[in-house]
């Protein structure tokens, strides 16, 4: 009787089994909540149904998916239910949380999630069949709160009898589970761009192509979350054109040197997401080298606010710069002959000038995102890799120089029927402002100024709108000097008055054109060689020709002829082989040099250079080839390298932009010591800095064995 | 317009950028933290000794039930004190010296916790999770991180403590193994401007 009564309180104190049952008490709410769902409330025996946990989660709550990411905890379903085999759970594609700092990533789930597997009955399942589901979840706002919630449901066993809820739920998660490509129509393939070594930094590739060998867009953020890799110790992707993923990580220290697989989940811009799982090698006949010490993105990145001001006063400096110079000389010279003009012709010219500015900016912006998109390596400058281009531009010099000079002016005809070229072009006429604000554009790019370097280096890594802002703001600070000595009155006045004098500074300043020209047919020279220089030559004997019988005549059909023959010698004189580039002395760069240097125990300076750019030409005639720093090589075994980017080097651009840099120079010191973390020194080169890089870079004398004995 | 948009962009890929952490194998990074009642701890001041560092919160529940089984004071119980030194970091954005000498006096464990609000320690090393266990060597080397056992649900009767494992192969001049393992427990609370 007793007993009987103590029976029956247990029976009603214990907790009735239930199908839904809630947990993570924060503040005295319950944050998770959990059904055990079913797609059929009635089994057939030998059959096979499925079974889920449904976790429903307060606003602002998350439960963690298979790898956890950072932080966290996998959620964890374990199933017990007699006479029946339950599979592995199915997970949907999971959400990137990141704390407020954005230091910390995990991946989970919000909202609310179906965690199932499919299960299958043995033909001998015994009615009535009770289904015990334990899910332990961490949920996670702010704080975290761990929860074991225990499920139980009874299901008929007989016929199979659908439940409609419990196959709408399971449906509805099963459409949020990442495809298997091939189902999806796509191809996912994974390869190593570098080498896989334990500890050290790793990068590769991610490409989904559809089955025509399209690229599929994928997310614009968080493309791929990749499940727990044994053997790697963090991955990431960061976006590399349409459907193309770029991988770098680090493999763990105590990982086998043998690659492991990547796994993981890609997100598609059309919504759903795919499986990825492949092996991590390298495809064949591509030897491996190591990947940068650095992520291809630096680190910790300027904000877009501050990039755009460094572009901004980059692009100031660049007015001061060598190649720009000319330019800028020749605008202040026409700019002597019209400040004095009444104030809305200047505003015109000042407006005009920048106007030819942005738009070539802004041209040379869509070339670069063009190229990139074509999964070229280019950078800034890139267009004098190009030496049609550069023999044209030589041309345009050339045009400005005899200008200068007086062989030609471009006024309008005082005669004659009204040409298109008087139409469009006179000599004061704002259309010149705009041809002068092209040539500055055109001629500033090989001179990536203090500043420039990592404002541009961030828009090539960036995306497109960033790119086009970057290089807007450029070209705002390359047209602001002009436009400030214009637009406030103050500075106008003191410019001395037009006179006699001009004529003779114009004739100056056509000479400054010619020498910029000459550095053209430099670097003609160093692409295509003497033939290549030869031929542009008599180019421009045609083009002088052509602008002299203008001057001397001023007749359209003089003009006509000129331009006709202009072009033709062009057509047939403008064909450029290809010369091999000079090297001699010291030794080209690559990172097999890098590494077996760095092996032997002696420091490295890459010199990262190109024919066309003025500054690296400087830093290495003041700087590299002085006495100082030639001693300080030698005393510190330092082995001098040179990554030569005149013509297009795939090797050299990852190299560049691995360092954030989307041009040259960039210098590197490797010391043996830190062989994964070179020292980069700035892009105006002094004696101190190399001088004293280097002895940073050498290892301590006596690991030499070659120094001064012990005192 | 398109400039907002760069600026939720440029604000994503800054998101994606990893925080800087510590290399096992590498040099760990310098500090210098006081701890609850204002004492100076450099990691310099304790070369010659192998030091432990144990990034905490008295407010997550994975810290809770450690400290609840004495996991904490139980590893460093099989220590020799000579040779070792435990420093607790709390990286807590909103954590007060306050609040850690309670958690101290109510707990009742040996070692200081150094106060890092700003979060410069806690990042300068990775750290991700609380707990999340670092050893260095006598020579200032970092030697292991990541959790401090094998044991994330606090199921195991005998879960290996890799905190143990790594010490005692320092002390016996062996290799340490492994020298990393997925840290479990909740995010470290930093700040939003750290």
């Amino acid at each position: 009787m007793l007993a009987g009564w103590v029976l029956s309180l247990v029976v009603a104190a214990a907790p009735a089994p239930t199908s839904t049952a809630s947990g993570a008490l924060h503040e005295g709410r319950p944050r998770v909540r959990a059904t055990l769902v079913s797609d059929v409330t009635q089994v057939e025996p030998g059959g096979t149904f499925r079974l889920g946990v449904q976790l429903q989660m307060a606003r602002g709550w998350y439960v963690y998916w298979k790898n956890p990411g950072e932080a966290g905890l996998a959620s964890e379903v374990v199933w017990d239910v007699p006479r029946v085999a339950v599979g592995p759970l199915t997970w949907p594609a999971p959400e990137v949380h990141r704390s407020p700092d954005g230091s910390i990533t995990s991946y989970g789930y919000g909202g609310e999630v179906v965690l199932f597997a499919s299960a299958r009955a043995q033909p001998d399942v015994q009615p009535p069949l009770t289904v015990v589901a334990t899910a332990e979840v961490l949920v996670c706002e702010v704080q975290c709160i761990p929860a074991r919630l225990e499920l139980t449901r009874v299901l008929g066993v007989g016929p199979r009898q659908a439940d409609a809820a419990g196959s709408a739920a399971l449906d509805a998660s099963t459409a949020r589970v990442p495809r298997a490509p091939a189902a999806a129509g796509l191809r996912v393939t994974v390869r190593r761009t570098t080498s896989f070594v334990p500890g050290q930094p790793f990068e590769g590739e991610l490409t989904v192509e559809r089955t025509d060998g399209s690229p599929e867009p994928l997310a614009r953020a968080d493309a791929f979350v990749p499940e727990r890799l044994p053997g790697i110790l963090t991955v990431q992707a960061t976006p590399d054109g349409t459907g193309r993923l770029r991988l770098w990580g680090k493999a763990a220290p105590d990982s086998s040197p043998a690659p492991p697989r990547i796994a993981g989940v890609v997100a598609l811009a059309s919504g759903g997401a795919v499986e990825a799982s492949a092996p991590f090698e390298l495809p064949p006949g591509l030897t491996p080298h190591p990947a940068a010490a650095h992520p291809p993105l630096p680190a910790r990145m300027p904000g877009l606010p501050w990039m755009l001001l460094l572009a901004f006063l980059g692009g100031v400096l660049l007015n001061a710069m060598p190649c720009v110079f000319p330019v800028l000389a020749l605008k202040a010279y026409g700019f002597a002959r019209t400040v004095h003009a009444d104030h809305g012709s200047v505003r015109t010219h000042a407006l005009a000038y920048t106007g030819g500015i942005l738009a070539s900016l802004l041209a040379l912006a869509g070339a670069v995102l063009a190229l990139r998109a074509a999964g070229h390596a280019v950078g800034w400058g890139f267009q004098f890799q190009e030496p049609v281009f550069v023999a044209v531009l030589c041309g345009v010099v050339l045009l400005f120089a005899l200008n200068l000079l007086g062989v030609f002016e471009v006024t309008p005809p005082t005669h004659g029927t009204e040409s298109l070229v008087a139409a469009v072009d006179h000599t004061h006429g704002p259309l010149r402002s705009v041809a002068e604000g092209v040539l500055a554009v055109v001629l500033a790019t090989p001179c990536s100024a203090p500043l420039l370097g990592t404002a541009v280096g961030f828009a090539f890594a960036a995306s497109a709108p960033v790119v086009l802002a970057v290089f807007s703001a450029v070209g705002l600070g390359l047209a602001a000097p002009f436009c400030a000595l214009v637009l406030v009155p103050g500075l106008r006045s003191r410019l001395p008055r037009p006179g006699a004098w001009m004529e003779r500074g114009k004739q100056l300043l056509g000479f400054a054109l010619l020498g910029t020209g000459v550095w053209l047919v430099g670097i003609l020279g160093s692409l295509a060689g003497v033939d290549g220089v030869v031929r542009l030559l008599a180019f421009l004997v045609v083009v002088a020709l052509a602008a002299w019988s203008w001057g001397a005549w001023r007749r359209g059909v003089v003009l006509a002829g000129g331009l006709v023959l202009v072009l033709a010698t062009g057509w047939g004189a403008l064909r450029f082989g290809t010369a091999p580039a000079p090297m001699a002395g010291r030794e080209a760069w690559s990172d097999e040099a890098v590494a077996r240097s760095l092996a032997q125990g002696r420091p490295v300076l890459v010199d990262f250079t190109a024919d066309w750019c003025l500054s690296c030409k400087f830093n290495e005639r003041t700087v590299l080839a002085s006495e100082q720093v030639q001693s300080a090589l030698v005393r510190t075994r330092t082995q001098l390298l040179v990554a030569d980017w005149t013509r297009r080097d795939p090797a050299i651009a990852r190299r560049l932009a691995a360092h954030g840099r989307a041009g040259v120079p960039m210098y590197l010191v490797y010391s043996p010591a830190r062989p994964d973390q070179p020292e980069v020194l700035p892009e105006l080169l002094t004696l101190d800095t190399v001088v004293s890089a280097l002895e940073r870079a050498a290892p301590a004398p006596g690991a030499l064995g070659l120094s001064s004995p012990p005192r | 317009m398109p400039l907002l948009r760069s600026a939720v962009l440029c604000a994503t890929l800054l998101l994606a950028a990893p925080a800087l952490a510590a290399d096992v194998g590498q040099p760990a990074p310098a500090f210098n933290l006081k701890d609850e009642v204002g004492a100076s701890h450099a990691l310099d001041q304790y070369r010659g000794k192998i030091v432990i560092l144990e990034w905490t919160n008295p407010e997550c529940p994975f810290v809770q039930r450690h400290y609840g089984g004495k996991t904490m004071q139980r590893t460093l119980a099989t220590f020799d004190r000579k040779k070792v030194v435990w420093l607790a970091v709390d990286s807590t954005s909103h954590n007060t010296p306050a609040k850690s000498k309670a958690w101290k006096a109510e707990q009742g464990f040996p070692y200081p916790v150094l106060q890092d609000p700003s979060g410069e320690a806690g990042h300068a090393y990775g750290a991700k999770t609380t707990p999340h266990m670092f050893v260095i060597d006598e020579k200032g080397v970092l030697r292991y991180a990541g959790a401090i056992d094998d044991d994330p649900r606090g199921r195991s009767t005998t879960p290996t403590n890799y905190v143990e494992k790594a010490v005692n192969a320092l002390d016996t001049g062996k290799a340490v193994s492994p020298t990393t393992s997925d840290p479990y427990g909740c995010t470290v609370k930093y700040g939003k401007s750290s």
